[in-house]
């Protein structure tokens, strides 16, 4: 019994987080925010429309979009590092379209995801994915060798696997983005 | 703009962006879009040297600026030539238009993105776009065209649409726009003039729960193709499910049979992307342009090709 209750993770209550005086780390947790790609996230009136047609929302995540935001707005940052949500954002923009203040939730989302990336809170799978763009040109990169044998295809796509210089362009933009910088996957 | 351009001009003419789903999971809707689209008068180049979009879980989740790098390179293969590129998968036509809107929208992204580009001899000005197979069809080769060219057609077969989210939003970096993202009808248009029954249904825009929902957590991602099925079942009953979009396609015939593996499905509807519907519908061989799927497909190809036009 006492296990379990152990295992029980703490409620963070974000009504009381908001009555709390801003902080120099809450100002911080914003502009962070706004620097990686959701220039508009402070906008939030926090209305709903998003979470009413979110995809994540409604098959039960912990931190959807409109919760998501405020949560930032209040200056909370530790605490979301471990929840998988962002990761789980299909990057629909149902969100993006039907805000009223032009947020862009999806925007927020995926500038939590920049922000765990930069505190390595990023999965195994998404690095499985990056690893395979620079290693191949293609994200999802599987071994599809047989089945285009079988409709009649080239076994390799007119892609960067057909064109080494296409490939090698392709990794030297790569070493100029904030991957390199963060060293998430070997770069030669 | 482009696409105008080159249809006053004679022939249609798009780089065939091919993504990662299509090239490596599903090629036969490779073969499908290589059969189709010369068959209506497009030409198609190769791209060749072209490379993932990039998707959502990986340069998006990174960095803005690298997003958009990558994207432009992938734009300015076709711009280099003064064509568009044409795809049968949403997550690439969403991920290369959203990311062609920031650089054109924020000169400060986009100068960055040509610094880069530089350092590899390329440049990309914003002219070239990401058109969708659906939108070319439906608008610069046109329905009449289409019905034409048909030689079988979907008379007497239900069609339930699956148009996928990135079709849809955010409409306003898109290319092509629904008159309402919110009820689609472009796609049960073309069904239409191929003679199915392409009825509305409750679920009809709702996400089929693949990509990064699917892969962070495919309990939930069921849930929704779950409800869709039986949403599907229930109001319309339809024979076939068509979709735009390659990650819906892959979702739904493979995600309802393992739901019926743990008995949580009873019944079983086929899926294929337009592009394979048409191939079909075309004459062409059913085991290049359809021949990979979880989700039999024998008897509706069977239906279909007993419909002589």
């Amino acid at each position: 019994m006492e296990m379990m209750e152990e295992g029980v993770p703490p409620v963070i209550n974000l009504s009381k987080l908001a009555e709390r005086e801003e902080t120099e780390l809450e100002k911080k947790v914003a502009e962070i925010i706004k620097e990686l790609g959701a220039e508009r996230i402070m906008y939030c009136m926090q209305c709903g429309a998003c979470a009413s047609i979110c995809p994540l929302a409604k098959t039960g995540f912990e931190w959807y979009n409109k919760k998501l935001i405020k949560a930032l707005i209040v200056g909370l940052r530790d605490e979301l590092l471990d929840d998988p949500t962002p990761w789980a954002c299909v990057a629909c923009n149902r969100c993006t379209e039907v805000c009223p203040r032009r947020v862009s939730p999806f925007e927020v989302m995926f500038a939590m995801r920049r922000l765990m990336a930069e505190e390595y809170a990023i999965g195994s799978l998404a690095i499985e994915g990056l690893r395979a763009l620079y290693e191949y040109g293609h994200a999802v990169y599987m071994t599809g060798r047989e089945a285009r044998k079988k409709v009649g295809l080239p076994e390799k796509p007119p892609s960067t696997e057909s064109d080494p210089k296409a490939l090698e362009d392709l990794r030297k933009i790569l070493k100029q983005t904030k991957l390199a910088d963060l060293g998430l996957i070997p770069m030669e | 703009m482009m696409a105008e351009t080159a249809k006053e001009e004679k022939k249609l003419k798009f780089g065939l962006f091919l993504g990662c789903n299509i090239p490596f999971s599903r090629p036969d809707v490779e073969v499908s879009m290589r059969s189709i689209f010369p068959a209506l008068g497009v030409e198609l180049d190769d791209l060749l040297g072209q490379s993932c979009c990039p998707t959502w879980g990986t340069m998006p989740s990174i960095d803005v600026v690298g997003w958009c790098a990558v994207a432009a390179r992938n734009l300015a293969l076709g711009e280099e030539k003064g064509i568009d590129l044409i795809t049968a998968c949403n997550s690439c036509y969403g991920s290369l238009n959203e990311a062609r809107h920031k650089m054109l929208t924020n000169p400060e992204i986009h100068r960055k993105v040509n610094e880069i580009l530089a350092t590899i001899g390329k440049k990309y000005e914003g002219k070239a776009k990401c058109r969708h197979v659906a939108w070319v069809i439906y608008k610069d080769i046109g329905l009449e065209k289409l019905k034409e060219s048909l030689k079988y057609t979907l008379d007497g077969i239900t069609v339930a649409v699956q148009p996928g989210c990135h079709f849809l939003w955010p409409s306003e970096i898109y290319p092509d726009r629904e008159k309402d993202p919110f009820n689609p009808v472009v796609l049960r248009e073309i069904c239409e003039a191929m003679g199915a029954e392409a009825p509305h249904y409750s679920k009809l825009i709702e996400c089929c729960g693949m990509g990064a929902l699917r892969s962070t957590d495919p309990e939930k991602s069921f849930i929704l193709v779950r409800e869709k099925m039986e949403n599907i079942k229930e109001e319309i009953d339809a024979d076939l499910i068509v979709t735009t979009c390659s990650s819906c396609l892959i979702q739904l015939d493979d995600a309802q049979e393992r739901l019926r593996k743990e008995g949580k499905l009873n019944f079983s509807i086929p899926v294929m992307h337009l592009v394979q519907v048409i191939a079909l519908c075309m004459g062409f061989d059913p085991e290049k342009v359809a021949g990979i799927c979880v989700t039999p497909r024998d008897e509706i190809i069977k239906r279909i090709l007993e419909n002589k036009r």
